[in-house]
């Protein structure tokens, strides 16, 4: 029941001008979901429409997909994670996150500070922030802060643009450093409705729990199309120097 | 529905796909990452997108059967609804066609597959859209150049006259701007990071260089969602809305995530008036909330920033406590549910239709790990890398100028050829692994069991919508303004007034108080 030469159905016949995806992890799931699928419509002996729906579970299973991840895992392939769940939950399955090296190259020190890192302002405020930080990642720490309040004047390096993880203290944050998003992001949208001074798509230096910083909130907000420019990272943000 | 195929049907079917496929492109491009370390969002977004592609067809057939999908469109023109720009215009079909993309890179389905739910769900929604967006006239916010007018003047006016002049520092002004930022928090919270809970639309012109933006807030309470029971249980309301009149302030964009851009950019200082109301199902137009005087206003608004401030801190540490599995049940179901609200508008609604992932799509569990679900994410819908979804050579897509679409097309050989199967069918069976929902359901009528609300539900059509009011619309008001039609009609819309009530149709912007 099929135009193609090979015999093929159309659902199933690659098309005529994509080859594979581009990124790695999907082009080997979908190809052996495709592979998989294929073969076992060969093995029915019956006209595509009465399998597409009908005998679905036959072309693809719970089972199928267990064993396409396991293929995966055996051959020591392990996934990225973005949520701390996924590490926590399934620690076998996932990378291991790697300490970031220095990704800014800190700059000369003058005035008892020292550059190191920039970033996008979101909202433009008349002063400058300084204060301690804290680097936070976890639901743990968030749980803490819930119990014990955020220290007066706390910075918060934030490596997630989401609004959730620190939704419940977000409030209580001097300033905000996030590693990564944008002005446009959930957690830079909150940030300007709560008027919490923050950078976002923040490059730093290497920073730990209690250095103080001074960030340049005073800069001005990207511009509408700066990430497609890639006019971006214009307010900075120094270390204050011990005895400075 | 259930929509005869003809030519005409799939050229008109195609022409909406290929609208909504290059604007969710140019979207997904440019508006915002999604990223969350609570929530594994991607993976719970393709599994969203396939309950969508297996279930909805089903559900707005029996909808459309009870409340055809051109009065749900009146119904959401009137007053804030969840079925609005984000949720319903927008993400209903776009989730369907997404989750059918995946099934056909996957080799489970073919273009010319589900060719009569896919035709339902895309008549279903230009139908919906075409009556939300009947004032303005366009099919989409991308259509009408990214702008968001669907409010009828009879409402604007009472917005107008009854809004409560800020100042920055003024109690009312620090009130509305902390209940604002909590709502945000809150509703990205409940909804588990995605932004569906917020609504923004307009900017209407006000005049003085001023501009009106709707800014709606939903799910705030008990209701659907099984993991809000007991959690903001003193507010009154769902829904809030809050009209926000900003001075200097040029909304130029208006984008159908229902999220703005202004220049300059979106500021407190700049608010100049603002208002609180409420609208669900229930409602019979806008009702106001604390509206007497700007002092109850700012006590009402302090009163419910403490209600969610508290309500944010409970419902984090309840998702706080969730497995994995239950952290993406809940964000697929929260995207697969968009158009839920349709069925609290026909009254036809049950939970097990709305929060279930269906059998279907459980099979597909164990290929969502986060990175999979990252950038299979972002090869269907950023780089359109599924080998299907490039065309031929010579072709150059709207924004991308490449040979590739997001979304494809029903090929017209379902007019001739017969091997492939109609619909994916109309039997649903999920599971979820989430807490069942044992709580009530929160109206502008109280809180009431889900039967009781089906059945005031089913009963119920607003005043402006009743007889021949349906079809009195701004072009009929233009000549028939002196008429006592036209009065009766604007006075509904200023039941509740503070400075309009009982008015009539015959006010010009000179004329409020």
């Amino acid at each position: 029941m099929s135009d193609s030469r090979d015999g093929t159905v159309a659902a199933q016949t690659p098309p005529k001008w994509g080859a594979t995806e581009m990124l790695p992890l999907p082009a080997r799931f979908n190809g052996a979901v495709r592979a998989l699928a294929a073969k076992r419509f060969a093995a029915t002996d019956a006209d595509w429409k009465d399998v597409v729906f009908d005998r679905q579970f036959d072309l693809f299973s719970l089972a199928d997909a267990r064993a396409i991840e396991q293929e995966a895992l055996d051959s020591g392939y392990r996934f990225d994670f973005s949520a701390t769940v996924s590490l926590e939950s399934e620690p076998d399955k996932y990378k291991r996150p790697e300490k970031a090296a220095s990704s800014f190259a800190e700059g000369p020190s003058a005035d008892g500070r020292r550059q190191v890192g920039v970033g996008d302002n979101v909202l433009r405020k008349a002063e400058t922030v300084t204060g301690p930080v804290a680097l936070i990642s976890t639901t743990e720490q968030v749980m803490g802060f819930l119990a014990d309040g955020v220290p007066a004047g706390t910075i918060a390096v934030i490596d997630d643009s989401g609004g959730t993880l620190t939704a419940p203290i977000i409030e209580g944050f001097a300033g905000v450093i996030c590693l990564g998003g944008s002005v446009r992001s959930h957690l830079g949208i909150l940030a300007r409705e709560y008027d919490v001074p923050t950078l976002m798509n923040c490059t730093i230096d290497t920073l730990r729990d209690g250095d103080v910083v001074e960030i340049e909130v005073t800069a001005a907000p990207p511009a509408a199309d700066a990430y497609e420019t890639g006019d971006t990272g214009h307010a900075r943000i120094w270390i204050l120097e011990k005895g400075a | 529905m259930g929509t005869e195929l003809t030519y005409a049907k799939l050229l008109e079917s195609n022409n909406y796909l290929r609208q909504l496929s290059d604007t969710t492109y140019w979207l997904c491009i440019t508006r915002t990452v999604q990223e969350s370390k609570l929530f594994p969002m991607n993976p719970y977004m393709l599994l969203s997108y396939l309950n969508s592609f297996y279930r909805l067809p089903t559900l707005l057939r029996e909808i459309d059967s009870v409340t055809p999908a051109e009065e749900l469109g009146d119904r959401a023109r009137e007053v804030s609804l969840k079925v609005d720009t984000v949720n319903a215009a927008w993400g209903m079909p776009a989730f369907y066609l997404i989750g059918r993309e995946m099934l056909m890179n996957w080799g489970l389905l073919g273009p010319a597959d589900a060719v009569d739910d896919v035709v339902d769900v895309l008549d279903f929604s230009r139908r919906f859209n075409l009556a939300y967006h009947r004032n303005d006239g366009h099919l989409t916010n991308k259509e009408f150049g990214d702008r968001s007018q669907f409010l009828p003047e009879r409402t604007l006016q009472v917005f107008e006259a009854d809004l409560h002049g800020v100042t920055p520092g003024d109690r009312l002004h620090t009130a509305a701007t902390k209940l604002i930022a909590q709502l945000s928090q809150y509703a990205f919270l409940a909804h588990c990071e995605c932004r569906i809970g917020i609504h923004n639309s307009g900017p209407y012109n006000f005049g003085d260089n001023r501009q009106l933006v709707v800014r709606d807030f939903f799910e705030l309470t008990e209701g659907d969602y099984p993991w809000l029971d007991g959690i903001a249980t003193q507010l009154p309301f769902s829904n809030l809305t809050i009209p926000i009149v900003f001075k200097d302030t040029n909304f130029h964009l208006m984008d159908d995530w229902a999220s703005f851009e202004a220049e300059p950019s979106y500021a407190a200082a700049n608010i100049a008036a603002v208002g609180m109301y409420t609208s669900d199902a229930l409602t019979d137009g806008y009702v106001p909330v604390g509206m007497e005087n700007a002092e109850v206003l700012a006590e009402t608004m302090e009163q419910y920033r403490e209600i969610l401030n508290q309500a944010t801190a409970d419902l984090w540490k309840r998702i706080a406590t969730w497995t994995r599995e239950q952290m993406i049940d809940a964000g697929a179901l929260v995207y697969s549910s968009v158009a839920k609200d349709f069925a609290h508008l026909a009254g036809t609604y049950r939970q097990s239709d709305w929060f279930e992932l269906d059998d279907r799509v459980q099979r597909f569990k164990p290929l969502m790990n986060d990175e999979y679900g990252r950038d299979n994410l972002g090869e269907m819908v950023g780089l359109l890398g599924f080998p299907h979804q490039k065309t031929n050579e010579y072709t150059m897509a709207r924004y991308s100028g490449l040979n590739q679409n997001m979304l494809t097309g029903i090929p017209y050989t379902v007019l001739t050829d017969d091997d492939f199967a109609r619909t994916a069918g109309a039997a649903l069976s999920g599971s979820s692994s989430l807490p069942p929902k044992n709580g009530l359901w929160t109206t502008s009528a109280g809180r009431l069991e889900l039967d009781e609300y089906n059945r005031r539900a089913r009963e119920f059509t607003p005043a402006v919508l009743t007889g021949g009011n349906r079809y009195l619309d701004e072009e009929w008001v233009k000549r028939n303004h002196t008429s006592e039609r036209a009065d009766a009609l604007y006075r509904l819309a200023q039941r509740g007034s503070r400075n309009l009530e009982g008015r009539g149709a015959g006010l010009r912007r000179a004329d409020l108080p």
